[in-house]
């Protein structure tokens, strides 16, 4: 049996991806063509949109979510697609019409960390899917492999205005494992939310996690042996990755393959890290490995680097106001996103949470005025792509939403009142084009958890 | 004419030589009284060495003042955070700094936060610049369900802030309370019923230390003040059920002052709650089914509990007790987000729950007052206002915290060119 197993691991990937090919022109296996190292076959995206018809949104105050403004404006949406958006009135065939009645409209809110799924609603031991607390290297699994699609928390954050969020690994691993994007829509299965396309991520982990939870099983048990744990396996990660392009025969190694395609390129770096001095030195472990970390997440001293964020091109996703749980988050300032802006490096806010994610507009407003109140002069619109593009970049998808431009999916949020205002809430959010949620009609997905519940209500 | 009423009210307040002896004048603001003056608009405001010496429109600003004007200023009374742990917290992970539960202690109700609290906590000061002047510290629940009594602080960071070193006695029911107890929320009723009965048998019951049924005598000794009513009950639970056997618990022990904390299923069970005289302390952000107790969470709960005249304050235990309670403005803001008045969210952040703890008169704007409010440069609940003059007692407070220190160390539009330790 065993020899079996191992026979049916031993694939040359080039066959692999040939053979997902043919079977399937539409899955994911044409990575391969594009330059990726490995084939990504499995757990393909199987995501539908909404049944929608055409329409224009006009008389709306739009926010594009790349730092434009238009104070009364139209969007035209075609096949779930923005097919026009402009200014004063819409004189082409509309087929519906909706007048925002010069209420704000902005893209679908991005939340690039998230852990809803995997550390659902209840919060119950069975279901507590998030973190592999079992080897600071996990490389190999999957947080889509933990999401549990009937989490209600979904749905809250669709109220929210939350059009697509992805949902990382815990922090206890050096290497937690693949992180996954999905469309926040409503879904039996993990694979109908995934977003087409969209680039698998790796969840590393700096600072304190790793070495309490691994500092009496073994190690690493301090800031030192995370730094080495990471560059012993990047080593392996390169051999590895060596092998692969050599065109021999390989025996798949799923933790492995996650790191190499890391170093191709194909797999972004999310890793969470607090501390300004450690974000310094993990950014030299990427130039010496030749790797790209794309976003530090939390990341509660980048107002400290702000420079050297920009110049190495990292993003960070940030809290408005989070800090003091422990040593490496003591440093926390209300300022922190817009100070990191202002700088010249990528922002953006982030939950983690399971309520922080339902108001993310409030969290960007928050940090806004602060950083506006202690002398920065950002514009409102400028801060919107703190919860649009930025995280959309961050994640590999501003190609296709993020922002309100000609060509993007038409993810879109009418709301009732100025965003940054506490009082607003979404009064309709559309995916891709779909109306998912009408505030006013009551409209919205309900978990099947909350089915028949005593405590279940409207 | 002004100068003689300053005169009059500085002595009759009998304030100490230590008060801020400057005149200052708001004008056109928006003032929250909390009285039955209401919410007042483009009103004026004469402060005189720390107390309230007029509120009327188009007032005249005395010679000599201080003006605080602006585009957009309310005032409203200092917020206060009933249930926080506060000042027992310096760094949560970090077990030397954190006092807010003893796992292997033996004491309980005798267990005072007041002993652990520390007004120099740097979490106190963040707290304090966002406009939250008073708060309830409690210490958590460890090996019994009688977690030990709460303390009053004011948010001044001053040694002598605390107000009440024994304000109330924390209790926890519920999933929490049934874990500690042993497994079960019977387990946690028989534990709590057996200790309110030895408090109420105090002293008699005890000839010896551990006569008493669940508490020894020391802690049902601490206990006893409690039971009799003379200090408040809070009692974290969230369940309609377990909410309903908190109520048959007040009805068996009368005196006993209930506030229950959390209650994320109260609406369910209004009518019992209002008959019962039970208080709530909730928050607003609590709308997930976060655990099987809290299935009937609901984000207008607020609402609710208002058309049921049900006595209720706001809390952030969805975000944080410690560092982030001062998020609480935002919690109450988005409970008018709901659809709860205005006027309603700020006293359900203010008077209703000072009201609790005998301070009604820090929750109200009216002549002849202490200054105990604070100046916004916009709607408070809102997420982008901030304060611009906060008054504790009479007292201009301070609006630098670590937090301040560390941005305009950090600040990008500095110029200070020296590195930033030297700054």
């Amino acid at each position: 049996m065993k020899n079996i197993l191992k026979t049916t691991l031993i694939i040359s990937y080039a066959a692999l991806a040939l053979a997902a090919c043919s079977s399937d022109s539409d899955s994911k296996s044409e990575a391969k063509s594009d330059g990726s190292l490995i084939p990504n076959t499995a757990f393909a995206s199987t995501y539908e949109p909404l049944a929608s018809d055409d329409f224009v949104i006009t008389n709306a105050e739009i926010y594009d979510g790349i730092g434009g403004q238009i104070p009364n404006g139209f969007i035209h949406i075609v096949d779930g697609k923005i097919s026009a958006i402009g200014e004063g009135g819409f004189t082409g065939n509309a087929g519906n019409q909706i007048d925002a009645g010069g209420k704000p409209v902005s893209p679908g809110i991005i939340d690039i960390h998230s852990h809803l799924g995997n550390y659902p609603s209840p919060g119950v031991t069975a279901h507590g899917d998030g973190n592999e607390v079992t080897s600071p290297v996990t490389s190999e699994v999957y947080a889509e492999h933990g999401v549990w699609p009937q989490d209600p928390g979904f749905g809250h954050a669709l109220a929210g205005g939350v059009t697509t969020l992805h949902i990382l690994p815990g922090s206890a691993n050096l290497f937690g494992g693949r992180g996954v994007t999905l469309r926040n829509v409503a879904a039996r299965t993990v694979q109908a939310m995934k977003f087409p396309d969209a680039p698998y991520t790796l969840k590393m982990a700096c600072g304190e996690n790793p070495k309490r939870v691994y500092g009496q099983k073994g190690g690493p048990g301090s800031r030192m042996g995370n730094v080495a744990g990471y560059r012993k396996n990047w080593i392996k990660a390169a051999e590895y990755k060596k092998k692969l392009e050599s065109g021999k025969d390989v025996t798949r190694d799923i933790q492995l393959e996650t790191m190499a395609g890391v170093l191709n390129g194909d797999i972004l770096v999310q890793m969470h890290c607090y501390r300004a001095d450690e974000m310094a030195q993990i950014m030299d472990i990427a130039k010496e490995f030749g790797y790209k970390i794309t976003t530090f997440h939390h990341a509660v001293e980048s107002y400290k680097i702000g420079d050297l964020l920009a110049k190495n091109d990292v993003c960070s996703a940030m809290w408005a106001d989070w800090y003091g749980f422990k040593m490496e988050a003591n440093d926390g300032i209300r300022e922190n996103v817009p100070f990191v802006h202002a700088q010249g490096a990528c922002a953006m806010i982030h939950s983690d949470d399971s309520y922080g994610i339902q108001r993310l507009n409030q969290e960007v407003a928050k940090t806004w005025a602060d950083g506006n109140r202690a002398g920065l002069a950002i514009p409102k619109a400028e801060a919107f792509m703190w919860m649009t593009h930025n995280p959309a970049k961050a994640l590999g998808i501003s190609d296709q939403t993020g922002s309100l431009e000609t060509g993007k999916r038409a993810d879109i949020v009418l709301w009732s009142a100025d965003p940054f205002s506490t009082y607003a809430r979404p009064e309709k959010v559309y995916i891709d084009g779909a109306l998912s949620y009408d505030r006013a009609a009551g409209l919205k997905p309900v978990s099947d958890f909350m089915i028949g519940q005593n405590g279940g209500h409207e | 004419m002004l100068k003689h009423l300053i005169l009059t009210c500085v002595i009759s307040m009998g304030l100490t030589a230590t008060a801020n002896a400057q005149t200052i004048f708001i004008d056109d603001a928006k003032i929250a009284t909390l009285t039955n003056q209401g919410t007042l608009d483009a009103a004026d405001m004469i402060i005189d060495n720390g107390v309230v010496l007029r509120i009327g429109n188009d007032l005249t600003s005395p010679d000599g003042a201080s003006v605080i004007s602006g585009d957009s200023i309310w005032v409203t009374p200092g917020f206060f955070a009933p249930y926080t742990n506060l000042g027992l917290v310096d760094i949560s992970l970090e077990a030397g700094t954190n006092d807010i539960r003893a796992n292997t202690a033996k004491t309980s109700a005798a267990e005072q936060a007041a002993d652990s609290f520390n007004p120099k906590a740097a979490a106190i000061g963040n707290t304090r610049i966002e406009g939250i002047t008073r708060i309830g510290v409690a210490p958590a629940a460890s090996h019994h369900v009688i977690a030990g009594s709460g303390l009053i602080a004011t948010t001044s960071g001053r040694f002598d802030s605390m107000t009440n070193e024994s304000a109330f006695m924390f209790i926890r029911l519920g999933e929490g309370g049934a874990a500690i107890a042993g497994g079960s929320r019977a387990a946690a009723l028989a534990q709590l019923r057996a200790a309110l009965d030895d408090a109420i048998a105090f002293p008699g019951r005890f000839t010896q230390a551990d006569n008493g049924d669940s508490l020894s005598r020391y802690d049902a000794a601490a206990l006893s003040e409690a039971v009799r009513g003379q200090m408040p009950v809070m009692i974290e639970a969230d369940r309609a059920a377990d909410i309903l056997r908190i109520v048959k618990l007040k009805s068996e022990y009368p005196r006993l002052d209930v506030i229950i904390i959390g209650a994320a299923e109260a609406w369910m069970v209004a009518e019992d709650i209002k008959a019962s005289g039970i208080k709530l302390l909730i928050d607003p952000h609590e709308s997930l089914p976060g655990s099987f107790e809290k299935l009937g969470a609901r984000p207008d709960h607020a609402n609710l509990l208002s058309e049921a005249n049900i006595p209720f304050a706001f809390m952030t235990r969805t975000a944080d007790l410690s560092h982030n309670v001062r998020v609480l403005a935002q919690h109450a803001g988005n409970a008018v987000g709901e659809g709860l008045l205005w006027d309603e969210a700020v006293k359900a952040i203010t008077l209703t729950p000072l009201s609790w703890f005998n301070l009604e008169e820090a929750g109200k704007i009216r002549q002849g007052q202490t200054a105990n409010f604070v100046v916004w440069d916009g709607d408070p609940l809102n997420v982008t206002s901030a304060p611009t003059h906060i008054y504790i007692n009479g007292q201009e407070q301070s609006l630098e915290s670590r937090q301040t220190k560390l941005r305009d160390r950090y600040n990008p539009i500095t110029d200070d060119s020296r590195r930033q330790k030297y700054r």
